[in-house]
């Protein structure tokens, strides 16, 4: 009887006793323990940096055909479309000097000093036709472009505005993935009759600038 | 002035790096867990570079930027590198759910409401330049603005135009269209010509014209029109127009 009382005790107690171990450890398994105090947020597109558009000055030579050399500066707005082609828009100045004829004949002056003004705009397309790296050191390398250009646009010289097609190729380092060095060659070619028959003008241009990407 | 105008557009970036400058907070980073077997990662954002590192099933990335369709990234152990979008868009973020980016395609550009574009062509035997932007009011129907440069022999040409575009067929990938509208030229002749005269006056057109898409945000479009110069005179002027290029939709 007594054994049979004990068994039955023992028995609820120890059930008891696992119900309670069971149920305490299921509480403990559903909390983590660390409460994390911040809740997670979604990541959406909208929240990445997208950084397709450069901005940038630049600053060359640009060789006017029978008006001598002469410093160029100007601006570009690039939208990166592809890995491989972007869209560029430009503006440039500088100031056309004299002829020879100028200098030779002495007093003559075939344009004013307002129509020796020289500025053009272009929209181009481009295309990063070599990607690759420079190694600066062994653990140390700078991405890098090298691409063709080339689009249409006007120039205004000489006291009127012209149709003006531009090609090249340039060389660009990312010194940052968002501030970029590149150098760059374009000839630009208009019609012009300025000094008597109209023949195309081919003016070359080097350059050098910097860019920032946002 | 001009440099006035390169130095203001120069810092228009600013804030992009103004985060560098003043220490980005940490806690807006942007950290998604890889769900493929492995992503790749390249040195740089494009097919030509090199994959130098790859990340399992499990780890957690940190996106820093993209650009065109590369992203970013990097690793609790502070590797960065550039992996493709479209591996991007099949990790998890912390609430678990799949990363939503958007690879623009053929369905996005048959419901596009926005659209822009540079063409280039020829207007009466000169050169054309010009630029638009156009709204979409139903799948059929936009309605567009022009600016446009004519550069002849003879004389520079400004024009502006607004006109109404319909498609009949918007689920072609390479649909035509036809165009009719009103706008305003400026003729602004040589200086080397004898008499220069400038004169204004108000056009009308119709036209037709063919888009094609290519892929991502981008499609082709060319087109044809018919201009009618109203003059003060008793004729009016025509000009045929035709014009190529490469346009943007959203």
């Amino acid at each position: 009887m007594e054994n049979r009382t004990k068994h039955l005790f023992l028995k609820t107690l120890c059930l008891g006793a696992g119900l309670c171990i069971a149920t305490a450890t299921q509480a403990q398994d559903d909390r983590p323990l660390i409460e994390p105090d911040v809740t997670p947020v979604p990541v959406t597109e909208a929240l990445i940096d997208t950084e397709n558009f450069e901005i940038g000055a630049f600053v060359g030579v640009l060789n006017i055909e029978d008006f001598e050399s002469s410093l160029l500066y100007g601006g570009k707005l690039t939208y990166h479309l592809s890995e491989s082609f972007f869209f560029e828009a430009g503006v440039g100045f500088a100031e056309g000097g004299e002829t020879s004829f100028e200098k030779l004949a002495g007093n003559v002056e075939v344009l004013t000093d307002s129509e020796r003004d020289y500025s053009y705009y272009n929209i181009n397309l481009g295309y990063n036709v070599l990607p690759g790296e420079a190694f600066l050191t062994e653990n140390y390398a700078f991405n890098t472009n090298f691409y063709l250009i080339a689009g249409a646009g006007a120039t205004d010289f000489a006291g009127d505005t012209r149709f003006t097609l531009n090609a090249g190729a340039g060389y660009q380092v990312l010194l940052t993935d968002s501030v970029a060095v590149q150098i760059g060659v374009r000839q630009h070619y208009y019609r012009i009759d300025v000094l008597g028959a109209e023949k195309t003008s081919m003016n070359t241009e080097v350059s050098t600038g910097l860019s920032v990407f946002f | 002035m001009p440099i006035a105008i390169l130095m203001f557009l120069l810092l228009l970036p600013a804030q992009s790096w103004a985060g560098w400058l003043w220490g980005q907070a940490e806690d807006d980073a942007l950290k998604v867990q890889v769900a493929e077997p492995y992503v790749s990662w390249r040195t740089g954002p494009a097919t030509g570079y090199p994959v130098f590192h790859t990340s399992e099933k499990g780890e957690w990335l940190t996106i820093l930027q993209r650009k065109t369709s590369w992203i970013k990234v990097t690793d609790t152990r502070g590797r960065e590198g550039w992996i493709a979008v479209a591996d991007i868009a099949q990790t998890v973020d912390a609430t678990g759910n799949r990363m939503d980016l958007q690879v623009p395609d053929f369905e996005a550009f048959e419901s596009r409401r926005v659209e822009a574009g540079l063409m280039m062509g020829e207007f009466d035997g000169a050169a054309v330049t010009a630029g638009y932007g156009g709204f979409w009011m139903t799948r059929n129907l936009s309605a567009e603005l022009w600016a446009s440069q004519i550069l002849g022999s003879a004389s520079e040409i400004r024009m502006v135009n607004a006109n109404l575009v319909h498609q009949p067929f918007p689920d072609w990938r390479v649909s035509p269209f036809f165009t009719l509208g009103v706008g305003h030229i400026w003729v602004d002749p040589k200086a080397t010509l004898a008499q220069p005269e400038e004169r204004d006056n108000s056009i009308g057109h119709a036209g037709l014209g063919i888009r094609a898409y290519i892929t991502d945000r981008y499609f082709i479009r060319a087109e044809v029109k018919d201009y009618k110069v109203f003059t003060t005179r008793s004729t009016n002027e025509e000009a045929t127009e035709w014009k190529i290029g490469l346009s943007i939709f959203f």
